[in-house]
């Protein structure tokens, strides 16, 4: 079934219906021209549908009628209009739920554990005007269904028509893992570019927001009971996200089908907490900071401290209020030994109790992480803590595998569910130069840049056993904001983490040459509705369909 | 003189951090001064130029609206009690040297390069007594209205500077401190270029270098040639007409800025093709990669006389939209395979007993002399000089683009010449190969930084008798991966850092400079153009703490 479905993949991405991206499972077009009814309407059959799937429609209709893109060929669609007088009119969307299913939010459904999500739908486009169908066994495949529906669509002189139809699609996803993961400390960015990123992430099917809200440098998150943070380690105080602000995103987001995992890394990358609390950090601002930290400024918590680290257990318990979903991450990257070698009350706790620095840190991570386990919360981790580090963690916890693509094994065989969010395939910072200063003949870290082809060919079980291969619960993007603002977020992300998108909806294997229509086609899109891509090439190679290709 | 200037120079650790690119000598206090409520520029220029009382106008604006935070620690908090008791300042005077000609600003930025006068002396007092400007030129005056609106902060209301009393005075090092912007790979609206001649205007930048058209789109609306953009237009709404021409070449004039527009011939020509099939050789030939560096291929046929009398044509009308004293007939990349293959240029070549080479000759003194006598000197890419033995004269501006290191052959060969290396300059660079289906880099990997764009050195191997021939350098953007979306972050604050290399003179302190870049990439945000922002905000208000030693 599942070869089947590929198979009729291979065979449909030739056909160019240039309109979807990610790639649906399964695809069947034909070659009629259908127009959209001037009263186009999306009938939405049962009762007790939620606000936010009428709210899902809403926005439907509205791209429909505002998105105005035109087709990327030659002519921008003059060619298309000649078949116009003979098209069918489609005047009605059926929006249904499978026989059994229950009507629930779109939000709690897509706030639901990765494994438990349910994104399938089956939309029917026919060519004759009769009514086209969408179904799924929930809101949140509605949602996914819509979405692939507002793709299809293109306008000319007016006229807003598809060109191959029948349309007809079994769609749903390869891994229930899609996610994005955006750096809002080293920079502030302002809810609405938030927002913004969630829409454009909706439009790409990705259902995870990984928010990596606090760092060493800002500490932009107000904790109710430990406002304290952010009062001081704030950039300004009109650079805070206060619990309103998170509810506004988390309500957005899942509206939108997306979950907010949220992150506030510890024990290290916390340095800005010694603003309010600077008995809880050691090493802060220590120089070179080179010896203290990977980038300034220096300092983490006292992790051997059991003051320290009750607070940050209360604190999590705090920030797990504010956030619904089942996952939260504690961090746990880039542990600085010498900042501790350095810090007489660390080495004091350490010798008082009789631990090593590991052991400190495992009973650190183990307190923190049952103050999440209590609020029904599943930790999630950065890959040294089951690489590097000596720590008990639950077999439950999603790690994040950034350092290399190539220590994806080494997590696989330790048995913890894995997250691809490898800096060789998935860092949209690399490759523009170093920041740290005067230092001209600096690369970035992870030079080169990754570019989408590159993140395109990523095979998220490259040399893992079938049993390995269970454990991988997706991938994502990330944005780590050293050069970053609101400036530059969209066109540093987008269209590029598209490609992951699609990758880990889809299925890997994807060919570069037949994607990067569609992926022209998907940027477009998003410009028309007011998101910042950037050009992939000139637009004479955007309307000219693989001219632009190397073997061209 | 000039090494005396220099020495200044080099002093600034001092630490006004709003000045880029850096004065070429300053002097500062540390008195707080405020601009007091009422304050205003007065202009003792008789019979003041129009574009000279708008600048005055900017100016102002500018004080009140850019309200810029001091970029420490607090954001100017700590400045409160110092403002308490600070003089206000009243009035800045604006006046012109004795016996100084009364000219626009417009027409004094279109001089020729090498007569343009650009120096101004700024003094600002810190007991609130009359602060004046003075200059040899309206251009001057411009330059150093410029300085004085980057001296000001605002904290809770008030208008101020921590450093007075101020010194300035100050002259570019070199007169071409340019940018090239390609409008033909991606269109830009006007309005992108208008804002990106502003952003360019806050950096002292003097010349726009337009590369206007290429193979894949003909934007440009040429009267007597408009068939070039109907046929060659990505869409009829993307195109730039004679008024908006006019439109960008005023407003880049009103801010002190040159428009050198570029029509590249005989190559990255093959969308004329749309026009005029008869014309091009190679015309989207395939592969791709052996008619041309990039798709698609096509080339004007150069040996044809019908073809050389056109473009000769076309760049005399081209000439009288643009009043700048260059104009650049481009001449890179220039492929073989694609003439050695079309038959017509085959035949053409028998029948004239010529070589590509002496083909090529006779069609660059066509078209150059056409702009000759339209009163336009030319200026190429560095092959026309280096690869090919083609006839020019030596008032011809040569652009150096393949490698820094083809600067001193320029020289050797007694050209002017302009610095625009692609391992120094090239902001496209560093964002993967954009080629469909190609996992790769960019073919000039990796991304340049302003830090290695700021270690640039015009006369790098470059002998002190030719020394005079370096007019300047400019930072390009090649668009295959740009658009309006995302120009300014790709362009901004990057492109100052040669603002600075060629105003101050090269040689300047990286640590230094950057709380300064990060100084005039906020200003920059402050009036709507989105500079990247170059480190965590926490670095950017600690200045030396996110160096690589520090």
């Amino acid at each position: 079934m599942k070869l089947l479905a590929l198979v009729s993949l291979f065979a449909a991405v030739y056909s160019p219906v240039a309109a979807l991206w990610p790639q649906p499972r399964t695809i069947n077009t034909g070659n009629n021209t259908l127009r959209l009814a001037p009263n186009f309407q999306i009938i939405v059959s049962g009762h007790g549908v939620p606000s936010d799937v009428q709210a899902a429609v809403g926005r439907t209709q509205s791209y429909l009628a505002k998105d105005k893109l035109a087709r990327l060929v030659v002519g921008r669609g003059a060619s298309d209009a000649k078949s116009f007088a003979q098209a069918k009119t489609l005047s009605k969307l059926t929006v249904s739920l499978e026989k059994g299913a229950a009507w629930k939010p779109i939000t709690s459904e897509a706030q639901k554990a990765p494994a438990d999500r349910d994104e399938a739908y089956h939309l029917t486009v026919p060519a004759d005007g009769s009514a086209a169908t969408l179904t799924a066994n929930s809101t949140l495949g509605l949602l996914r269904g819509l979405t692939t529906f507002g793709q299809l669509w293109y306008a000319y002189d007016g006229t807003t028509y598809a060109i191959e139809t029948p349309v007809t699609i079994e769609d749903s996803p390869a891994y229930p893992y899609r996610g994005f993961m955006l750096d809002t400390a080293r920079n502030f960015f302002p809810v609405a570019d938030i927002k913004r990123t969630l829409d454009a992430m909706s439009w790409v099917k990705l259902n995870q927001f990984h928010w990596h809200v606090v760092d060493s440098q800002s500490f932009p998150l107000e904790i109710p009971g430990f406002t304290d943070l952010a009062a001081k380690g704030a950039y300004s105080s009109s650079q805070v996200y206060s619990p309103s602000d998170v509810q506004d995103i988390v309500a957005y987001a899942g509206a939108r089908g997306i979950d907010v995992m949220v992150e506030i890394d510890t024990p290290g990358h916390t340095a800005i907490i010694a603003e309010a609390h600077p008995d809880f950090v050691a090493c802060p601002g220590a120089t070179p900071w080179g010896t203290y930290a990977n980038e300034p400024p220096a300092g983490q918590l006292r992790l051997a401290n059991s003051t320290v680290t009750n607070y940050i257990a209360d604190l999590f318990t705090a920030a797990s209020e504010l956030f619904p979903s089942t996952l939260f991450s504690t961090g746990g990257d880039e542990l600085n030994t010498a900042c501790y070698d350095i810090d007489e009350p660390t080495q004091a706790a350490l010798n008082a109790t009789g631990s090593t620095l590991e052991q400190a840190l495992d009973q650190f991570t183990q307190v923190t992480h049952k103050a999440l386990e209590v609020k029904g919360k599943t930790p999630a981790v950065w890959e040294e803590m089951v690489l590097v580090h000596n720590v008990t963690i639950s077999k439950e916890s999603p790690v994040l595998v950034w350092i290399s693509s190539e220590n994806v094994k080494a997590v696989a065989e330790k048995g913890f569910k894995i997250i691809h969010a490898a800096s060789d395939y998935f860092y949209l910072d690399c490759g523009h130069g170093a920041w740290v200063g005067d230092f001209p003949t600096g690369n970035s870290w992870c030079d080169p840049f990754k570019s989408w082809q590159l993140s395109y060919s990523f095979n998220p079980t490259a040399n893992l056993t079938t049993d390995e291969a269970a454990l991988i619960l997706g991938g994502q993007h990330l944005l780590w904001a050293e050069q970053s603002g609101p400036e530059n977020l969209d066109d540093t992300i987008w269209p590029r983490a598209a490609s992951s998108a699609e990758l880990f909806w889809t299925g890997p294997g994807g060919n570069i040459s037949t994607a990067l229509p569609r992926l022209h086609d998907v940027s477009y899109r998003f410009r028309t509705r007011g998101v910042k891509t950037i050009s992939l090439q000139p637009e004479w190679c955007a309307l000219r369909p693989g001219a632009c290709d190397l073997t061209a | 003189m000039r090494f005396l200037s220099l020495l200044l120079a080099l002093a600034p650790a001092a630490g006004v951090f709003g000045l880029w690119p850096q004065p070429r000598s300053l002097e500062t206090g540390s008195t707080a001064l405020k601009l007091a409520s009422d304050f205003d520029i007065h202009v003792s220029v008789q019979h003041p130029p129009s574009d000279l009382s708008d600048a005055v106008s900017r100016t102002k604006s500018f004080l009140q609206n850019d309200k810029l935070g001091r970029l420490v620690v607090g954001r100017g908090s700590s400045d409160s009690s110092a403002l308490k008791t600070a003089k206000s300042l009243k009035t800045l005077q604006l006046s012109l040297s004795k016996g100084a000609t009364v000219r626009s600003i417009t027409e004094e930025s279109r001089l020729a390069l090498g007569t343009r006068s650009e120096e101004y002396i700024l003094d600002i007092p810190a007991d609130g007594s009359t602060a004046t400007l003075t200059a040899n030129s309206t251009l001057g005056l411009l330059r150093g209205l410029t300085t004085f609106s980057q001296l000001f902060y605002e904290w809770s209301g008030q208008i101020y500077t921590v450093e007075a009393p101020i010194s300035i005075t100050d002259a570019p090092a070199y007169p071409w401190r340019g940018l090239m912007l390609d409008t033909s790979r991606n269109f830009f609206p006007v309005a992108d270029i208008m804002r990106t001649l502003d952003a360019m205007s806050l950096v002292k930048m003097s010349q726009f270098h337009w590369h206007v058209t290429d193979s894949q789109s003909f934007p440009l609306v040429i009267p007597g040639f408009t068939e070039l953009a109907n046929a060659g237009a990505y869409d009829p709404s993307m195109v730039y007409s004679p008024s908006d021409v006019q439109d960008i070449v005023d407003y880049a004039g009103a801010r002190g800025i040159d428009v050198m527009v570029e029509i590249d011939t005989p190559g990255h020509t093959a969308i004329i093709g749309a026009a005029h099939p008869e014309y091009v050789a190679c015309a989207e030939a395939s592969p791709w990669t052996t008619f041309a560096n990039e798709p698609p291929a096509g080339q004007l046929r150069l040996a044809s006389a019908t073809v050389a009398n056109f473009t000769a044509k076309m760049f005399t009308a081209v000439a009288k939209m643009f009043p700048s004293t260059v104009l650049s007939t481009g001449g890179d990349e220039l492929n073989t395979e694609c003439y050695a293959q079309d038959s017509e240029t085959q035949a053409d070549l028998t029948s004239t007993g010529r070589t590509l080479e002496q083909a090529l000759s006779v069609f660059t003194q066509t078209t150059h002399g056409a702009l000759k006598a339209a009163g336009k000197t030319p200026a190429v890419w560095e092959e026309m000089v280096l690869d090919h033995n083609v006839t020019l004269s030596n008032e011809t501006v040569v652009l150096v683009w393949i490698s820094s290191m083809n600067a001193a052959a320029v020289a050797e060969k007694n050209f002017r010449l302009v610095h625009a290396p692609s391992d120094y300059f090239y902001l496209d660079c560093g964002a993967g190969e954009w080629i469909g289906d190609d996992v790769a880099n960019s073919w000039c990997d990796p991304f340049k930084t302003w830090q290695k764009a700021y270690t640039f050195d015009p006369q790098a191997n470059i002998s002190a008798s030719q020394a005079h021939l370096v007019l300047g350098g400019e930072q390009a953007l090649w668009t295959e991966q740009s658009g309006p979306e995302n120009l300014d972050p790709i362009v901004w604050p990057r492109a100052a850092a040669s603002a600075e290399v060629f105003w101050t003179g090269p040689g300047g302190n990286g640590s230094e400079a950057l709380p300064r870049l990060h100084d005039v990439a906020f200003r920059m945000r402050q009036r709507g153009v989105k500079a990247i922002q170059l480190q965590p905000m926490w670095c950017a208000l600690r200045p030396g703490q996110c160096n690589l030693d520090s």
